[in-house]
């Protein structure tokens, strides 16, 4: 990834007088991301845990752990939240989304946290079928084609999704301590694809209510407004990006691609759901194959 | 708001058209808002600097509709448009 990252030693995190220009909190209100500027730059803090300082034009980030964190916790925050932002002041298109490879074809999966992202990519990884990422979908276009690049080869999941899948074969990841989601390295147990994979599928997960697995067919201007939430945007502020980055959706959405897919949460239905998608992705892309 | 009115896209609002619809974003909300294919023809055409009025004139050639159905329904749209901070008028 074409991000220089160094971590800095650990610093109190020090009171910043300007109000931040965005920020994320979590569905409870908790504070999870702060959006400074500073000098032609920026400034990304997590409350408690650590600074983030990334260059104007997205290139270079230094982390700056709050004392008494852990390295892994701050690399942890770096891979998952920092570098998709400064990759999308690159100019780069990111999307909240996980990625599995279905015989050569890139299938992703995105939705908001909590959706099972994650878990729907390590239960094909566990059985063989590889992840390309487990968030952080980063897309290129090459020769006409939109590419789905692969991340870091690991998996977080959380601890209920952990006992489901988890067996001993898998390396686990040192602990980070700001969540109960741990991070499993690929390896035997978890099968991880390297190579960039074309986009052939695009579901969105619905909220769970789905008794079975359920596929519908998004229209372009739903699937647009869909990709235009599931972005990693660093700054909303900058006009020109932002009007890049909608253009570059719009393209994307053009893709006849999307579908919305539901299914029951409930880990003993992963089997099925594994097969409904597999069935649907290449049904779907022999269709459309020319 | 009459028929005689054109109007202008405010500088914190883009549109884009996907197949037939329109996808406009409102950068100072944050929100999203999708239009039909009707309401996507009559947004380019608002687009272009039309008045209301020829807009109906254009899209009576385009679609069986009575003149007074499609008048109420331009200047519908185009109130609720205004509602939401979308169009003003020029």
């Amino acid at each position: 990834m074409s991000v220089h990252y160094t971590e800095q030693t650990a610093r109190p995190l020090a009171p910043v007088h300007e109000a931040p220009f965005h920020q994320w909190a979590f569905p409870d209100g908790t504070l999870w991301t702060q959006f400074f500027r500073q000098g032609a730059g920026y400034l990304l803090r997590f409350p408690d845990l650590a600074d983030f300082e990334v260059s104007a034009d997205g290139a270079s980030v230094q982390g700056f752990p709050a004392p008494g964190l852990t390295s892994p916790t701050v690399e942890h925050l770096y891979l998952n939240q920092v570098l998709p932002l400064a990759l999308s002041r690159q100019g780069k298109l990111v999307l909240h989304g996980s990625a599995v490879d279905i015989g050569g074809q890139g299938v992703a999966f995105l939705g908001e946290s909590g959706r099972g992202k994650s878990t729907l990519a390590a239960s094909f990884a566990t059985e063989g079928t590889r992840f390309l990422t487990d968030d952080g979908l980063l897309l290129e276009w090459v020769d006409g084609r939109c590419m789905i690049i692969p991340s870091h080869p690991s998996i977080r999941l959380w601890e209920d999704s952990q006992a489901a899948l988890v067996n001993e074969s898998m390396t686990m990841a040192p602990a980070v301590s700001f969540t109960s989601k741990a991070r499993f390295l690929a390896g035997p147990g978890i099968a991880f694809c390297d190579e960039a994979r074309p986009l052939r599928r695009v579901y969105f997960l619905g909220e769970g209510d789905a008794l079975a697995p359920a596929i519908e067919p998004l229209r372009p201007a739903e699937a647009l407004i869909e990709l235009v939430k599931h972005s990693f945007l660093l700054d909303i502020e900058a006009r020109d990006m932002l009007m890049r980055h909608f253009d570059d959706l719009t393209r994307l959405a053009e893709l006849p691609i999307y579908f919305r897919l539901d299914y029951p949460r409930d880990y003993e239905a992963l089997p099925a759901v594994r097969e409904a998608i597999i069935q649907h992705a290449l049904e779907q892309s022999e269709s459309t194959a020319t | 708001m009459n028929l005689s009115d054109k109007v202008s896209i405010p500088t914190q609002v883009m549109a884009r058209t996907v197949g037939d619809e329109t996808v406009i974003l409102d950068l100072a909300s944050g929100t999203y808002y999708g239009l039909d294919p009707v309401g996507a023809r009559m947004w380019q055409l608002m687009v272009e600097g039309q008045t209301l009025a020829a807009i109906c004139d254009t899209l009576l050639d385009e679609y069986e509709v009575t003149r007074e159905a499609l008048e109420g329904d331009i200047l519908r749209l185009t109130e609720e448009l205004r509602a939401k901070g979308l169009v003003s008028l020029a």
